[in-house]
C-alpha cells in the first residue's frame, strides 16, 4: 500500500539530491579540513599556472631587453623579486580561496542538516 | 493594465512549468546562435567556421549541453578566428581567457554566463543592462564576472578595430606585433573606466536592493543608472575617452526599461519546474512527476448579449490547473 506522505517526502528529497543537493552532498562527504585543504591546493596550482603564463608573457614582451641586458643583470636579485611576487600572488589567492571555500562548506553543511533531518523522518515513517 | 501584466506573468509561469523541457533548450539555442553569429560578424577570419550551417549545428549542440558549454564554444570560435588572422592575437586573447578561467571562473561557474552576455549586449548596444541586472540578482563578487565580460569584449573589439594595422606588420615582427597588441589592451583607458563604472554599479545596486525599504529594487536600479553615468562621465573628464553624452543617457534609459521588464517577468518570478524523479524502497520503484501548483486567477469576463430581446450577462470564470 502506498503511503502518500512518504512518497511526497521522498520526492522532495530526490528533487533536492538531483539539484542543489548534488553539490552539497558531495561537499558533505568530506571532512571540513580535507575539503578546504584540497580546494586551496587546487587554487594554489591554478595561481601557479597563471603566474607562469603571465611571467612567460612578460619575458616575451621584454625579450629584446632581456637579451641585451642578460649579462649586466643581477640574476639573483631578479629571481628573488620574481619569487617574492609569486609568493605574494599565490598567498593572497590562497587566503581568498580559503575564505570562499570555508563559507561554501558551512553553507553546504547547514543545507544538509535539513536533508538529514528529512532522512530521519523518512526512517521513522518506515518503522511505523 | 497591471492586472493584465500580472495575468501575463502567471500565464508565462504556467507555460514554462509545462513546457520547460522545450523552452530551456530553445533559449540556449537562441543565445548560442546569436553569440556565434556576432563573433563571426566581428572577427570572422576563419572561413571554415564562418558559415551559417556550422553556426546552426554548433548552436543545436549547445541547446542540449550545460549552459557553460556556450562559453567554451564561444571562446573556441574566437580563438580559431584569431588564429587564422594572427597567431600573436590568438596567443594574447587565449592567455586572457586562460587567466579568467584559472583565477575567477572556476570559483563561480554560475556567473560564467555573464562573461558571454556582456560582449553580446555590447554588440547589441545595450551594455548597461548587464551591471543593473547582475546587481539585482547576483552578489558583489559578480562584479568580477562583469569585469571579465568587459575585458573579453574589449580584447575582441581592439583586434577587430586594429586588424588592418596588425595585418600590415610583417610576419617576422612577431615580438613587435605581440607588444602592439598587449600595449593596446593594457593602455585602453575606456576599458578601465567601463570596468570601474560597471563594478561600482553592480555593488551599489546590490547594496541598495538588499535594504529593507519600500521599492528597494526600483531605487537600486535608478541609483545604479545615476552612478554608472557619473563614473563614466568622470572617467571621460579624467582620461578624455570621448563618451557621447546623448548616447550615454539614451542607452541608460533603455537599460532601465529593459531591466524593469526583466525584473517583472524574470527576477521576481519563481519559474518552478516540473520535476521527474526516480527512487525506490524495499517494496516499489517510484517514477514520480512532480508538477508545481500554479494558480492562475484571470479576471472575470462579462459577455453581454445585445442581439436578443432580453440581454443577459453571463459571467465566466476560468481556472487553470
Amino acid at each position: 500500500m502506498l503511503n502518500e506522505k512518504r512518497v511526497i517526502l521522498m520526492t522532495k528529497m530526490a528533487s533536492y539530491e538531483a539539484n542543489d543537493g548534488r553539490k552539497n552532498v558531495a561537499i558533505g562527504n568530506y571532512f571540513r579540513s580535507d575539503y578546504i585543504g584540497w580546494q586551496v591546493l587546487k587554487s594554489i596550482i591554478s595561481a601557479t599556472i597563471a603566474f607562469v603564463v603571465v611571467f612567460g608573457m612578460y619575458v616575451f614582451y621584454n625579450f629584446e631587453t632581456f637579451m641585451t641586458d642578460i649579462y649586466k643583470m643581477d640574476l639573483w636579485e631578479f629571481a628573488r623579486n620574481i619569487l617574492s611576487y609569486y609568493l605574494w600572488t599565490v598567498g593572497i589567492y590562497a587566503v581568498i580561496s580559503y575564505i570562499v571555500y570555508t563559507v561554501r562548506y558551512n553553507a553546504a553543511v547547514k543545507s544538509l542538516k535539513v536533508y538529514h533531518m528529512n532522512l530521519r523522518r523518512l526512517a521513522d515513517m518506515y518503522k511505523q | 493594465m497591471m492586472t493584465t501584466l500580472l495575468v501575463a506573468k502567471q500565464i508565462m509561469m504556467t507555460l514554462y512549468s509545462k513546457y520547460e523541457v522545450y523552452i530551456t533548450p530553445l533559449l540556449k539555442f537562441i543565445l548560442a546562435f546569436i553569440t556565434l553569429l556576432l563573433i563571426n560578424a566581428r572577427v570572422g577570419y576563419m572561413d571554415s567556421i564562418d558559415k551559417i550551417t556550422v553556426v546552426l549545428i554548433v548552436a543545436l549542440m549547445c541547446s542540449f549541453m550545460p549552459m557553460n558549454f556556450i562559453v567554451v564554444v564561444s571562446a573556441v570560435f574566437i580563438l580559431l578566428h584569431l588564429y587564422a588572422f594572427s597567431l600573436e592575437c590568438a596567443a594574447v586573447v587565449g592567455v586572457g581567457f586562460l587567466l579568467m578561467f584559472l583565477l575567477y571562473l572556476r570559483f563561480s561557474p554560475k556567473d560564467t554566463l555573464v562573461v558571454v552576455l556582456m560582449p553580446v549586449c555590447f554588440a547589441m548596444k545595450i551594455p548597461y543592462v548587464i551591471p543593473l541586472a547582475v546587481g539585482l540578482v547576483g552578489t558583489p563578487a559578480s562584479a568580477v564576472s562583469v569585469a571579465c565580460g568587459v575585458i573579453a569584449y574589449y580584447m575582441i573589439h581592439y583586434v577587430a578595430q586594429n586588424a588592418s594595422v596588425i595585418a600590415a606588420m610583417a610576419d617576422e615582427e612577431t615580438a613587435a606585433k605581440f607588444r602592439f597588441i598587449i600595449d593596446g589592451l593594457l593602455n585602453n583607458k575606456e576599458m578601465v573606466i567601463t570596468i570601474a563604472a560597471f563594478a561600482i554599479t553592480v555593488i551599489m545596486v546590490y547594496l541598495i536592493r538588499r535594504l529593507s525599504i519600500d521599492y528597494a529594487w526600483t531605487i537600486a536600479m535608478v541609483a545604479g543608472v545615476v552612478v554608472n553615468i557619473m563614473v563614466l562621465l568622470i572617467g571621460d573628464l579624467m582620461f578624455d575617452t570621448n563618451v557621447a553624452l546623448l548616447g550615454l543617457i539614451f542607452g541608460h534609459i533603455v537599460a532601465l526599461l529593459l531591466t524593469t521588464v526583466l525584473q517583472f517577468f524574470v527576477f521576481h518570478v519563481d519559474y518552478s519546474r516540473t520535476e521527474k524523479v526516480q527512487f525506490e524502497d524495499d517494496e516499489y520503484y517510484y517514477y514520480v512527476k512532480a508538477v508545481p501548483k500554479v494558480v492562475v486567477s484571470r479576471p472575470q469576463k462579462k459577455v453581454k448579449q445585445i442581439n436578443s430581446q432580453r440581454s443577459k450577462t453571463v459571467q465566466r470564470t476560468r481556472s487553470n490547473h
